[in-house]
């Protein structure tokens, strides 16, 4: 790698040639121009939502609502990006996350008080159920993986499998009737008030993440420079840096917006912040996004879903990467059952019904390819939200649900018609 | 290569099993739970009655925890023998069930249907042998049925009833089922109207803050409710506007509705519900749902077992009775214990006995612990004992 580094830097290639056109100046940017496009889109939706409203529908509340509506199915669709783009599917999350989320009631309701002996006092309660919680999605994921991977059914009649036995697995488990009762400190998961980091924390938040885009902007330059890639003029660096910073700090400000309720604040107005849930989605955004492009597993994923028999001639053990994103699937499905189960404070037989249709419709919005290879963790998580301000914004403007799903259909085939357009049209 | 194809197979071999247990082996774990309806066959009696009862899914709770039960021992105690199978949703297995229970020797068919349409070659092969058939808790569109259910339509005014009377002015949230399903659409709106619901709307007194219809769940699903519920709560505080009370048509609704009102820490205006599900039940009592309109279905069983002993001497149900004081006279039906004409909605008339339904409130709630619907502690988990209803003290 030093030998590159020390070969002089062709001029052409550190310096762009200037150009003045916008086009130009947007591409030096190299802003993903997708992502850019979803960002504007999901605006756009935000914007004529608040338009037919009167203006009642972009605030503070509301758009607290609309995340928090929507980072179940997001967190998932991190995953499902990395399942995509192996060309698999997995069809089983919804159950998954139906199972995973009778397991969380019933542990705190049942099994730690009753047989283990854990009472409501015992310490971490709600640590020790996501962790058995987590291990759980894990095991059912790897038991996935393993038959698709080195078995070698096909993923979806695997997961379809899944889908069924583990809904019906669901029923025996409660024999039928919904759990209520969580740990107060497990109910957090599901935001509201007491469920948000609070107004101090959230500004922290909001400057760390600032300072984290300048660092990454500077170690990115300096990496360039070092191996002689082209870097991007002093510009563009200082506008990303600028806005991202300007957004971040927007929306921790916006966040702080978003006051208590009248009626258990004592009229204060007392800021909530981001709430529990959105500050788990953006972990995993950030964890799964480091690990689909910094680390080996990651690149192995989109080499196989780019050309599984080139990856396997190189060597990557594709059975044990196919595997290992199941794993990771079940991982997030546990997540979002905390998330789904603390929002209800019950976990009802139907939990996470549908979830695989959501999610996939988020992951295909957010660009994920079904031929493979193609498709980003931070598209989905996009996606996940242009589907879900549409699901809440006709709902606030009272369109019923038959009108919420003949719009869901038409804009996830929409967007994938557009972007095939654009692909064609590029390629 | 051959290890490999083997494992191919075991594995696609085990997993077709799996998925297939997940409904056939529905049925087996809990009529076994219930005391071995099939070995129970050989006792045999004075009346030498064998009533047969074809259910559609006996996967959910209620069939096996109540329905069953009370069928089967007031047949029994009658002297009579009782069969049944389960259809595990599928239509040609009911078919299927039917011909098996007459095979073995049934007098009388107790029919759940699962689609009252497909089920009608059954019905006429019943009808043939001079089997009468009863229609339990789902309607046949078919003269010589006898349909016992509870009335839909009550369960609906039931609900309002209660909301209404607590909050005859306000602003109401409509909360409805399925879309598609007509429970959802037409039976339980109309109660809501017999109720007022709709005549207070007309002068005024009511405000609907979601639309004149309401708000549809998909599949009656409480993560839908609850996601409609936050959006209707949100405009409702945006608008300035304060919710009064919420009219919710069944208890999966309802849950969904107070976790938003919960997310929200919106406090709890009066909210209805129906099927008295434990967990609602425990909210009732928390003083999170003010009502839930529960069919007691122990009742429906006892008349079912009943009517199927009296069809079994005289097959006719033209003035067919039920014995007095076998059901309990808040369930029984109002028109009294002799079968009524009822008009179906496709304009057949058939004879009918049409129970009634129970509200539950915090007041009454020891009706559900009698009725073996939910156990104390389940009821009183996380009851405030300052605040606590009579029947958790």
């Amino acid at each position: 790698m030093t030998n590159v580094a020390d070969a002089a830097p062709v001029s052409g290639q550190t310096q762009p040639p200037a150009r003045t056109s916008i086009g130009g100046r947007i591409a030096q940017t190299e802003i993903d121009l997708r992502l850019f496009g979803m960002l504007l889109a999901l605006g756009l939706i935000l914007l004529i939502f608040n338009i037919l409203s009167g203006g009642k529908f972009f605030q503070p509340t509301n758009m607290v609502t609309l995340a928090v509506q929507a980072s179940g199915i997001a967190i998932i669709a991190t995953g499902m990006v990395l399942v995509i783009v192996s060309r698999n599917i997995d069809l089983s999350v919804g159950s998954l996350v139906g199972l995973i989320a009778m397991t969380y009631a019933l542990l705190m309701t049942d099994v730690m008080p009753r047989i283990l002996g854990m009472g409501p006092d015992f310490p971490f309660r709600w640590a020790i159920a996501l962790a058995l919680g987590i291990l759980l999605g894990a095991g059912v994921g790897a038991l996935q993986g393993y038959i698709i991977a080195y078995v070698g059914v096909p993923s979806f009649i695997v997961t379809l499998g899944g889908l069924l036995s583990i809904r019906g697995a669901i029923w025996y488990m409660s024999n039928g009737a919904a759990v209520s009762g969580l740990d107060p400190i497990f109910q957090l998961f599901g935001g509201g008030a007491k469920g948000s980091v609070g107004g101090t924390l959230t500004w922290v938040l909001g400057v760390v993440g600032c300072l984290a885009i300048i660092a990454l902007l500077i170690n990115g330059r300096r990496q360039r420079r070092r191996f002689g890639f082209p870097v991007r003029p002093m510009w563009a660096e200082v506008l990303l840096g600028g806005i991202g910073c300007l957004v971040v700090l927007g929306l921790a400000a916006f966040a702080n917006a978003n006051l208590w309720p009248k009626g258990i604040s004592g009229g204060l107005d007392i800021p909530t912040g981001i709430p529990f849930p959105i500050v788990l989605l953006i972990g995993v955004t950030l964890v799964m996004t480091w690990l689909a492009t910094r680390r080996r597993f990651g690149r192995y994923v989109y080499a196989y879903g780019g050309n599984p028999d080139a990856a396997e001639l190189a060597g990557i053990n594709t059975r044990r990467t196919v595997l290992k994103i199941y794993v990771v699937m079940g991982v997030l499905c546990a997540l979002a059952a905390a998330i789904a189960v603390a929002r209800l404070n019950t976990a009802t037989l139907d939990v996470g019904q549908s979830y695989e249709l959501y999610v996939i419709a988020a992951a295909v919005v957010g660009g994920t390819s079904f031929a493979g290879g193609i498709g980003s963790i931070a598209g989905a998580v996009l996606g996940a939200f242009v589907m879900q301000s549409l699901a809440y914004g006709l709902s606030f403007m009272g369109v019923n649900s038959p009108g919420q799903n003949v719009v869901a259909g038409i804009v996830l085939i929409l967007a994938v018609g557009f972007d095939s357009f654009n692909r064609r049209r590029g390629s | 290569m051959l290890s490999r194809k083997v494992a191919t197979f075991v594995a696609s071999a085990a997993i077709v099993i799996g998925a297939c247990s997940n409904t056939g082996g529905g049925s087996a774990a809990p009529a076994s739970a219930a005391g071995g309806s099939a070995a129970a066959s050989g006792g045999g009696g004075g009346a030498g009655c064998t009533v047969g009862v074809s259910w559609n899914n006996f996967q959910q709770p209620r069939w096996a925890a109540h329905d069953q039960p009370n069928i089967k021992k007031t047949v029994e105690a009658g002297g009579g023998t009782y069969i049944d199978a389960d259809a595990n949703l599928v239509n040609e297995q009911q078919l299927t069930d039917i011909d098996t229970l007459i095979s073995k020797g049934a007098k009388v068919l107790i029919l759940l249907a699962q689609d009252n349409k497909a089920v009608l070659p059954g019905l006429k092969k019943a009808q043939d042998a001079g089997i009468p058939v009863i229609a339990y808790d789902r309607l046949i569109e078919d003269p010589g049925i006898l349909y016992i259910t509870f009335d839909n339509v009550l369960v609906g005014k039931a609900e309002a009833d209660a909301v209404i009377k607590k909050v005859p002015k306000g602003n109401y949230v409509l909360i409805k089922g399925d879309p598609g399903d007509p429970n959802a659409s037409t039976f339980l709106p109309s109660g809501w109207d017999q109720a007022g619901l709709k005549d207070k709307v007309t002068s005024g007194d009511i405000k609907v803050l979601n639309g004149p219809d309401g708000t549809f769940t998909d599949a009656w699903k409480t993560e839908k409710a609850q996601s409609n519920m936050e959006a209707i709560i949100d405009k409702a505080v945006a608008d300035g506007t304060k919710i009064d009370a919420i009219l919710a048509e069944n208890d999966s609704t309802a849950l969904g509705v107070v976790g938003a009102l919960t997310g929200k820490s919106y406090g709890f205006p009066p909210l209805s519900g129906q099927d008295g599900d434990p967990a609602n039940l425990n909210n009732v009592a928390q003083g999170k749902q003010y009502v839930d309109v529960f069919k007691n279905a122990n009742e429906l069983g006892k008349a079912a077992g009943a009517a199927a002993l009296k069809l079994c001497a005289d097959p006719k149900t033209l003035g067919l009775t039920l014995p007095d004081g076998l059901v309990d006279a808040s369930v029984a039906p109002t028109a009294g214990l002799t079968a009524q004409d009822f008009k179906t909605p496709g304009g057949t008339t058939v004879k009918s006995f049409i129970l009634q339904p129970t509200p539950l409130t915090a007041d009454n709630l020891q009706v559900a612990i009698d009725a073996g619907q939910i156990s104390k502690a389940d009821l009183c988990k996380g009851v405030d004992a300052a605040t606590a209803p009579a029947a958790c003290k």
